[in-house]
């Protein structure tokens, strides 16, 4: 059991604090004070607490989903370098299993929208899934470019390269795999995490009728993929300082962290949510950019 | 006798001819419509409809007396087939008077939801409060059914009355063929609050504390049209100060609502820093309100016979206010038009097309962003805005773009007003007393409309006093009530996640429909 071993409860432990810092970033930018970063805990200590209010028309799935979500969010967490190169369980897992895990979460999150039967969860479902099929190709195709120059498609591997952004086909990947971030992690412009206007939610719809211990573990297991993805994203595209001391960095990992959170808050607050039948144009947008970063890299050779 | 309006009884089988007649060519619009328990005078039930000319500041007021009189069904002819803006105003004719608009094509309730039995008539004379609430009932629940769209692959969404966020109450049933809204049938009146009838029963001078209760972010629109119509029933004048604080406190309100509203859209689109932008400039436009008048929704104002409160009294200072929010504005809805991802989401959403705002008679933002020029500031001068030059606006296209660049004039229109007012008062040019001093009194067997501009449109009331000086009837009319059945038309077509959008834009108030 050494560090490395245990590193993966940074992301479990952590992310809801992330979560807290964008919110606040947020907040600043609309000129109001906004919660205090450790509101997410108590959030999350709050519905723990709280009786659950269950549908009479719901199944197995829904019951299950709280528990499938939060234990393979965890699960993918295990297979990805934090703040050392070697992943916590290395024997397990590349990349391409890290996301399929995520996956497996996603799917019976779709399910278990539609199985309350109700209007808002189905409606959530369906566009999940819209939004899914984009995202998930354009994703994989932008880690390969990170793969193949990696030569490997484990992070730990990828990750000991230790550059930054040093190719153009990385920084094309990077843009790529920044649009997808926002999308899986249900950001303007493609959901509104702030909103609970019925007709207009994706994520949001999916869990409405969730409540106490069960939503409890949906919104961590929400929070813990957030900061999956943005580990990713540092594994992948800015690994410098992963391999110093522990303290070292520990830092590298937070300053970047915190670089990324301060991105995406930009992204929320500078623009509005894009109109539904338009995301194709962004995510397919995106598609692009993640295959001209591959035939980049195989044109130029780095 | 008031000089625009003209009053006129017409016999039954001349009665829907001759409101086509006024409603024709698109000269007239039906402004309201009601009915009356005059069983106590002789009279029987009357239907009266008011109609407005579009160039000549005169109303023509139409009634239909005696219905039901000498054991006859009490039914009237219904006027929707020629005046398609009369629908809503039949369906709650019948449901508050029993009355029965013969040949109206979609009859069924419209404010009263099955709670009550179907035999109580609310606004009848011989039926008291105490006596509805005895007969309300959860067991007669039974709901008139939705519109029911078949076909393959179109599916329902139901939608409410309880919302998500504080927002009022209201049933919304969407058929949709995947994202696309094919209708909606929305179930509105769950905050009938029973105003009418509470109208009647605490007398004139009380009913200003109802009128602006009615809707809530309209008080002062609800409170200076009730005013009006007691000030002209009883031949009251206006004193001059009064009606320059009034028209001032109008616009005040119009501009909180205004930017209120462009804000809101910014809910509507996700863009988060637009919105909080908008509620903090309206926050401040409030707090002067709360400054002028000592209330952020201007109530505690008006009084029949002038204001109660001297708004006017250090103009060089809220000028300079007023400065200071012009300048913050105008950096807010440069802010708003130059962000590209916002402005994308409004165009094009949510059309209102002229002639259907012009059939259903819209009224306000939703009639003048569809290409009708119909405002009541220019068309009926009331108060001082005979004494002052503006221009009002109108846009074409009708979409929620144009409904929110349509408030963005107007905003500038409203500060143009504010500071003329504020500068002749600055200049001494408007002296004397706030009131006529006299305790007002209600004329026996008299009658009044009353009416302004308010920030959603037009606000309308109708006063009638019984032998004694008592209330025989209020009838208000909120901008809301002519505006909610245009909601399908501009909703069919768009997709479903863009609804909360179109119904910001045109922002409609529930209690102020339901009443």
């Amino acid at each position: 059991m050494g560090m490395s071993n245990l590193q993966f409860l940074i992301i479990i432990l952590l992310s809801p604090l992330l979560q807290g810092i964008i919110r606040k970033m947020k907040a600043y930018a609309q000129g109001r004070i906004g919660p205090g970063v450790l509101q997410p805990y108590w959030d999350l200590a709050r519905l723990f607490r709280k009786d659950m209010v269950i549908s009479e028309a719901a199944s197995w799935i829904f019951h299950a989903t709280p528990f499938i979500v939060f234990l393979s969010t965890m699960a993918a967490s295990l297979m990805v370098p934090v703040t050392t190169p070697d992943a916590p369980v290395l024997a397990i897992g590349d990349i391409v299993a890290l996301l399929y895990t995520l996956a497996l979460g996603r799917f019976f999150l779709v399910l278990a929208g539609l199985d309350a039967g109700t209007a808002f969860g189905g409606e959530g479902s369906s566009r999940e899934a819209t939004v899914a099929i984009l995202v998930e190709p354009m994703m994989m195709l932008a880690i390969f470019t990170a793969a193949v120059a990696g030569g490997s498609t484990k992070l730990s591997v990828i990750s000991k390269s230790m550059h930054i952004l040093d190719s153009p086909a990385h920084v094309l990947a990077f843009a790529a795999f920044f649009v997808a971030l926002i999308a899986d992690t249900g950001r303007i412009p493609v959901d509104n995490p702030d909103t609970h206007l019925e007709l207009t939610m994706i994520h949001e719809g999916m869990v409405l009728e969730y409540s106490g211990r069960y939503l409890a573990l949906l919104e961590w297991a929400h929070y813990m993929k957030q900061m999956l993805l943005f580990t990713i994203a540092i594994d992948l595209f800015f690994p410098y300082g992963i391999a110093g001391g522990a303290l070292q960095s520990a830092l590298f990992y937070a300053a970047k962290v915190l670089v990324l959170a301060a991105a995406v808050a930009a992204t929320e607050s500078s623009r509005a949510k894009l109109r539904f039948f338009q995301l194709p144009s962004l995510l397919g947008g995106a598609f692009v950019l993640s295959l001209l970063s591959l035939i980049t890299f195989v044109m130029l050779g780095r | 006798m008031i000089e625009n309006e003209i009053y006129r009884d017409v016999a039954k089988e001349d009665f829907r001819a001759e409101c086509a007649r006024l409603f024709s060519g698109g000269n007239g619009r039906l402004r309201l419509m009601f009915a009356a328990d005059l069983r106590e005078t002789g009279e029987g039930f009357c239907v009266y409809t008011v109609f407005s000319h579009a160039q000549e500041d005169r109303f023509e007021i139409l009634r239909l007396k005696g219905i039901g009189g000498e054991g006859g069904k009490p039914e009237f002819p219904s006027i929707t087939p020629e005046v398609p803006a009369a629908h809503w105003y039949e369906r709650q004719i019948a449901d508050m008077f029993g009355l029965v608009p013969s040949g109206h094509p979609d009859l069924h309730p419209l404010v009263l939801h099955g709670l009550y039995p179907p035999d109580v008539y609310p606004l009848r004379r011989d039926i008291s409060s105490e006596a509805i609430s005895r007969h309300l009932a959860l067991e007669n629940e039974d709901l008139s059914p939705f519109m029911e769209v078949k076909g393959e692959g179109i599916y329902e969404i139901p939608v409410g009355p309880v919302h998500a966020g504080i927002i009022e109450p209201g049933h919304f049933r969407f058929s949709a063929v995947g994202e696309t809204i094919y209708y909606l049938d929305a179930r509105l009146f769950y905050t009938h609050k029973g105003a009418e009838k509470h109208f009647e029963r605490i007398g004139f001078k009380e009913g200003v504390k109802l009128s602006e209760r009615i809707s809530g972010v309209s008080s002062f629109a609800h409170s200076a049209a009730y005013c009006m119509a007691l000030e002209r029933m009883s031949g009251t004048a206006l004193p001059a100060r009064a009606s320059a604080i009034r028209t001032l406190l109008l616009e005040m309100e119009r501009l909180y609502n205004h930017i209120g509203d462009i804000g809101n859209m910014c809910a509507g689109t996700g863009f988060a820093v637009g919105y909080a932008r908008g509620a903090s400039l309206k926050e401040r436009i409030m707090a002067l309100n709360h400054q002028l008048t000592g209330s952020r929704y201007l109530r505690g104002v008006n009084t029949p016979g002038g204001v109660l409160v001297d708004a006017l009294q250090d103009p060089a200072a809220t000028l300079r206010e007023i400065e200071e929010i012009t300048e913050e504005y105008k950096s807010f809805i440069s802010f708003l038009t130059s962000s590209v991802s916002h402005v994308e989401r409004l165009e094009n959403a949510g059309v209102l097309s002229r002639a259907i705002a012009l059939g259903l008679g819209a009224t306000g933002i939703a009639a003048r962003a569809s290409g009708l020029n119909d405002d009541l500031r220019t068309s009926h001068p009331h108060f001082y805005y005979g004494q002052l030059v503006f221009e009002t606006h109108t846009r074409m296209k009708g979409d929620v773009f144009a409904r929110m660049m349509l408030r963005a004039d107007e905003v500038g229109c409203s500060i143009a007003i504010i500071r003329s007012i504020l500068h002749k008062a600055n200049g001494k040019r408007i002296e004397g007393n706030i009131s006529d001093g006299g305790e007002w009194e209600a004329a026996a067997n008299s009658q009044a409309l009353g009416y302004v501009e308010g920030p959603r449109g037009s606000v309308f009331y109708f006063v009638k006093s019984g032998a004694n000086g008592a209330p025989l009837r209020v009838k208000p009319r909120a901008a809301s009530f002519c505006n909610w059945p245009l909601m399908p038309f501009a909703v069919h077509g768009n997709i479903v996640p863009d609804f909360p959008l179109i119904n910001k834009s045109f922002n409609l108030s529930y209690s102020g429909s339901d009443a």
